[in-house]
């Protein structure tokens, strides 16, 4: 027993809300609206709170106060499972967003199977380049705006709060503050942000219609399943349906009432369903299959893929549920009278709980097996079924086909594919390659082996920071002698390998200075090489549900040429950096694969391309920039993506080129 | 009765970006009738202008018949104040028309106007925080240590540029001594018009002005109620572009307003919350992590601030529509309305008139129209789609902008003109569309197909009739001041 008295809490126990306080003044919802956020138990928890990932700042800047920071620790506090739930006391606050954010950060970590890294500081000063962030910094009053966003440039997020001015007014009193910081799916779509900032800084930037909704959609579906994983919310409302006991209905009608006190937020669930003008009952929307092709407005275009993702989940939810409905009706179908048994209540909400779940891992797993820059929605399609195929060997549920099915249902097909199938839809082992070329991917994957034993049992974050920054970059100082780093072998190996260029689409030979392409400024002593760069190196270690192993290790490449375009076409290249004012014809395109390894058969496992290069042509041994991609980038850019901005982007961010002025804050004006 | 009005001359004097006409209306021959609607620009010299407004009193004979103000912005009322003399001296305005929130005899415009003007002041002040935080030498230093710090700076700048031009749009050049009326509008309340303003309702129908007998006048906007005046877009197919909706920019302004000594008001929480214990203070303040303050970032929500005071003070336009009782043709002045007033005109009850088929007389009076003035100078949401333009049929209709790239606030040129609208209304007018200045404007993006090429194509579509009428119809004036179309009704 004494024993015990040492070992750590595995849990902190946190009382939160579970929606956002509006709720808590209704009779009906009043019950389920508070709820105890278990979080991590982190040692060394510093008034704030401030720990091992975040910290929050209370300082408001609309008054100029300081509040006091919230001491976790605090016996009376950790006696009564934290602060006393209340929109009066900042304190609440303080902890709400570190339960809420550390909650996102925990199903993170079990998804990936490896530490959040936040995107690292980058500096002016070309020596130092970059610098690591332990942590990101969560001002929860920092706006008086209903609006929060996460800020690449100050590794921050910053919650609004305003006077409430409902469209109900019944909900809200008058003149009463809401706060953003209290409402759990926006802490989560923020925090999420931020950590695919972390992973892809690249699709900040709108090469497609795609990117700048894929940021606003994933951020969304994770909130909305990270909301559907706690199964108290559900079983209250699961209890009060009749009728309908697939409980489709409610489920939809649940996500657009997460959504609904918290402006635009909430649009992007509109498109599961709306309330019946005439029965006053939320019906689910039907997709035409034209609203991939049609939709082009951000928002509105991620809700296409929140919607997909949606549905993908009732149908894996029906599955779970249908011998459970057996049951409970002998088989009619037909429920008797009066209340739902308790029992199968409880039941019906861990189901959906559990599904959740499962759709909420498979959609952050997905994120290791997407390209690092211009992603689409196909793209991400591919990505969610490869990871689950490779490991999930069985599918017994079908929960692959119920995305696929979704998907299409809404016209989302990925590029390249000539079969609608489970089968076609993941991605192809690494296509053919020579042996010379196998060879030499041994000899990377060994060094990346290397690299495996150092991080896997790190748990300490900057360690694996700078481990991961070495193995890329080289050093001398963490291996002791000087060691070639990941970029240099490229450099060396791949060095005129039409094979590689075949692979990654990327540019290694000596044509890149024809190309837009700068030089390498990493060696000093001699080689010139094409400039290119090493994003997200990583783990990809999981255990599946039968017990294999994926035990695999990806990074991404990226690369940028420059590029100007003269009437609409492709004119010409020019070096990207060598001159700070130019014409408003010239862009930066960027290039980028995801290499996939498995570490067990020293294979290259997968490649996920997007081109910088004409891959019709290299084939030939040819090397031409693609420059239809080129030209509808741009066109995208200066045209199509214009439309489809609001007035305030319109008017102060001066269009979509500009990534600078807090791209994630006009999203939301 | 052949006293009857026969023809219109439209008159746009071209000063820059800004409303200024002259329309003068004649019965066969005969001048009866000398209206005068705005007299504004963005931005130029009082030396600039004066040769336009010598040439504009000459014109009019020191005597206008009915001075029209749409409403106040600086774009519509400045050359009142720069060129104050011109009116005061040898000129004489005989009739004034205003929109009723112009009434400042009505309790409920002085209340709303002091809420209006304690908004402008939230803009002008979250102008002047920004520029005091952007400019200072602290927070360049700390943005410039990042590796995108130059571009971040750059954007924050341009943002407060736009800002700045927003405020200066309401208050004038000098923001700083603006006193809750601007200047021009100042000029023509109380020295221009003084006991001769009349003010206009939705719904009012002018018959029988001497002079202009054959014409009704039909006053559409603004719209009665605030709801209306507070919309500024439609959704899908409403207005050429979805907005969304902004909230609370109330608080915001109370907190931009807020002084140490009434701080209280707006803070969210107890005192006894608060804390000043340096140790609790360091992780915000320790000069290591200057590169997260946050100190500028709030202030970044005078953005959507301005758009909101901008968008209630276009809906506030007066507008008016003139029919030809006999040849039923409609002109069109519509002032800068946004989409809540356009909307709101569907809804007037015009007293039993009603069009052809039962549709509503609004509509009809679209259907009609052979002129319309271009509202706010091509915007996305200047003119509305479905329950605007996409109701003008007619195949005369010819249309003219107030937009000239040479003297505009620099972040206009995003939204001026917009892409979609034009070219519904190049096919709608077969090209008759009369801008001030189509240099530096492009039909598209790209800046590949010149506006100039554009609208000549469009012409194309005329036949060699109408193409004929309409290039005797405009005239182009002395050093190119003014345009003049003339309208046959």
């Amino acid at each position: 027993m004494s024993d015990n008295l040492n070992i750590k809490p595995p849990f902190r126990r946190l009382r939160g809300y579970a929606f956002d306080p509006s709720l808590s003044l209704r009779i009906d919802t009043a019950l389920i609206n508070s709820i105890i956020y278990q979080v991590p138990w982190e040692e060394g928890l510093k008034p704030g709170p401030i720990g091992e990932y975040i910290e929050v700042v209370d300082y408001d800047p609309t008054t100029g106060k300081y509040y006091k920071p919230v001491d976790l620790n605090n016996i009376n506090i950790v006696a009564r499972d934290g602060v006393d739930p209340g929109e009066n006391n900042p304190q609440f606050h303080q902890q709400m967003v570190y339960a809420v954010a550390m909650t996102t950060i925990k199903n993170f970590e079990s998804a990936l199977g490896r530490k959040v890294l936040w995107a690292s500081q980058r500096v002016a000063d070309k020596h130092i380049y970059e610098e690591y962030v332990q942590r990101i910094r969560l001002y929860p009053h920092a706006l008086r705006h209903a609006n929060a966003y996460y800020s690449p440039l100050k590794k921050s997020i910053l919650f609004g709060y305003f006077e409430s001015m409902p469209a109900n007014s019944t909900l809200h009193m008058p003149n009463s503050y809401v706060f953003t910081c209290l409402s759990h799916d926006i802490i989560t779509h923020e925090v999420t942000h931020a950590i695919l900032d972390g992973m892809y800084p690249g699709y900040a930037q709108p090469s497609n219609a795609d990117v700048l909704a894929f940021h606003e959609a994933f951020s969304d579906i994770v909130a909305l399943f990270q909301h559907f994983t706690f199964p108290e919310v559900l079983k209250h409302q699961i209890s009060k349906t009749r009728g309908d006991l697939a409980a489709q209905n409610l489920l939809g009608e649940l996500a657009q009432e997460f959504g609904s006190a918290i402006g635009n937020y909430g649009s992007l669930r509109d498109a599961i369903g709306s309330i019946d003008p005439v029965t006053k009952k939320w019906v689910k929307a039907e997709p035409t299959g034209q609203e991939y092709a049609t939709i082009m407005e951000p928002h509105a275009r991620g809700s296409i893929l929140v919607s997909a993702v949606f549905e993908a989940f009732l149908t894996i939810y029906k599955t779970r549920v249908k011998d459970l409905l057996r049951i409970a009706t002998g088989g009619t179908g037909v429920l008797p009278q009066g209340e739902l048994h308790p029992d199968l209540v409880n039941r019906l909400a861990s189901e959906a709980s559990k599904a959740a779940g499962h759709v909420l891992s498979m959609c952050m797993r997905a994120l290791d097996y997407c390209p690092p820059v211009d992603i689409t929605f196909g793209d991400y399609l591919r990505a969610v079924i490869t990871a689950d195929y490779d490991l999930v060997v069985e599918d017994s549920r079908n929960y692959r086909l119920a995305f696929i099915d979704a998907f299409r249902r809404r016209g989302i097909y990925p590029k390249g594919i000539k079969t609608f199938s489970v089968e076609s839809m993941g991605l192809r082992p690494g296509s053919f390659v020579s042996d010379d070329t196998k060879q030499l991917f041994k000899i990377i994957v060994r060094f990346l082996r290397d690299y495996r034993n150092k991080v896997i049992y790190e748990t300490d974050r900057k360690k694996v920071y700078n481990i991961s920054k070495e193995y890329i970059g080289g050093s001398r100082a963490f291996l002791k002698r000087k060691v070639q780093g990941l970029h240099n072998r490229i450099t060396f190996k791949f060095e005129d390998s039409f094979e590689f260029e075949q692979l990654t689409g990327l540019i290694f030979s000596d044509v890149f200075t024809n190309l837009g392409i700068r030089e390498s400024n990493a060696y000093k002593d001699g080689l010139a090489g094409a400039s290119f760069q090493i994003q997200n190196l990583r783990l990809v270690s999981r255990v599946g549900p039968e017990g294999n192993q994926v035990n695999q290790i990806g990074f991404a490449l990226v690369q940028r040429s420059g590029i100007v375009i003269y009437q609409g076409k492709f004119k010409e290249h020019y070096t990207p950096g060598s001159n700070r004012n130019r014409p408003k014809t010239q862009f930066e395109m960027y290039g980028g694969c995801t290499m996939i390894f498995d570490l067990d058969t020293l294979e290259l496992k997968y490649v996920i391309s997007k081109p910088l290069l004409d891959m019709s042509l290299i084939k030939q041994k040819k090397h031409q920039i693609d420059r239809e991609r080129a030209e509808q980038q741009y066109q995208f850019q200066q045209e199509a993506g214009m439309m489809e901005l609001n007035e305030h982007s319109l008017y102060f961010s001066g269009g979509l080129k500009n990534d600078i002025n807090e791209p994630f804050a006009f999203l939301h004006q | 009765m052949s006293e009857k009005i026969t023809q219109a001359k439209v008159r746009m004097y071209r000063m820059g970006t800004g409303d200024c006409f002259i329309v003068k209306f004649y019965a066969a021959e005969k001048e009866k009738f000398t209206m005068m609607i705005d007299c504004g620009v963005w931005k130029r010299s009082a030396a600039e202008l004066r040769p336009y407004m010598e040439d504009l009193k000459k014109h009019v004979n020191g005597k206008v018949d009915l001075l029209i103000v749409t409403h106040e912005h600086v774009d519509h009322v400045s050359v009142f104040d720069l060129c104050k003399d011109v009116f005061i001296k040898d000129f004489e305005v005989k009739k004034v028309w205003m929109a009723w929130t112009e009434d400042d005899s009505l309790t409920e415009i002085t209340i709303w106007k002091k809420d209006h003007g304690e908004k402008k002041k939230a803009l002008k002040q979250a102008v002047e925080k920004l520029n005091a935080i952007v400019g200072s030498t602290g927070f360049q230093n700390s943005i410039r240590l990042s590796a995108s710090g130059m571009d971040a700076l750059k954007a924050k700048e341009s943002f407060v540029e736009t800002l700045t031009g927003f405020a200066e749009l309401h208050m004038g050049n000098d923001p700083q001594n603006y006193k809750g009326l601007l200047e021009g509008m100042r000029v023509v309340k109380e020295e221009i018009g003084k006991g001769k303003i009349e003010f206009l309702y939705p719904g009012d129908i002018i018959k029988e002005i001497p002079g202009l007998e054959g014409l009704r006048l039909y006053i559409m906007g603004p719209p009665r109620d605030w709801d209306s005046i507070a919309l500024e877009a439609g959704g899908e197919g409403e207005s050429y572009r979805h907005n969304n909706e902004l909230k609370g920019v109330d608080a915001f302004a109370a907190s931009v307003l807020s002084t140490p000594d009434n701080l209280s008001s707006i803070l969210p929480f107890d005192e006894r919350f608060e804390t000043v214990d340096p140790q609790d203070m360091d992780l915000y303040t320790n000069s290591k992590n200057s590169w997260r303050k946050i100190e500028e970032d709030w202030l970044m929500s005078a953005g959507s601030l301005a758009l909101r005071v901008n968008s209630m003070t276009n809906n506030q336009s007066l507008v008016l529509a003139i029919e030809a009782e006999d040849s039923k043709k409609v002109m069109l002045f519509p002032g800068d309305a946004e989409f809540g007033s356009w909307a709101s005109w569907h809804k007037i009850d015009w007293k039993g008139l009603v069009g052809p088929n039962k549709i509503h007389y609004t509509q009809d009076l679209l259907n009609r129209t052979v002129f319309y003035k271009i509202a706010h100078h091509m915007s996305h949401n200047g003119t509305a789609q479905r329950q605007g333009l996409e109701m003008m049929n007619d195949p005369e209709l010819t249309a003219m902008a107030t937009l000239d790239y040479n003297s505009i606030a620099a972040a206009w040129k995003n939204t001026m003109p917009n892409r979609a609208m034009l070219k519904e209304l190049l096919v709608r007018t077969k090209g008759r569309v009369i801008i001030m200045n189509e240099d530096n404007l492009f039909y598209d993006f790209n800046e590949r197909e010149p506006l100039t090429d554009k609208i000549k194509a469009a012409r194309m579509k005329m036949t060699t009739q109408e193409l004929k009428n309409f290039q005797k119809n405009l005239e182009i004036g002395e050093k190119d001041r003014y345009f003049e179309l003339t309208v046959n009704l």
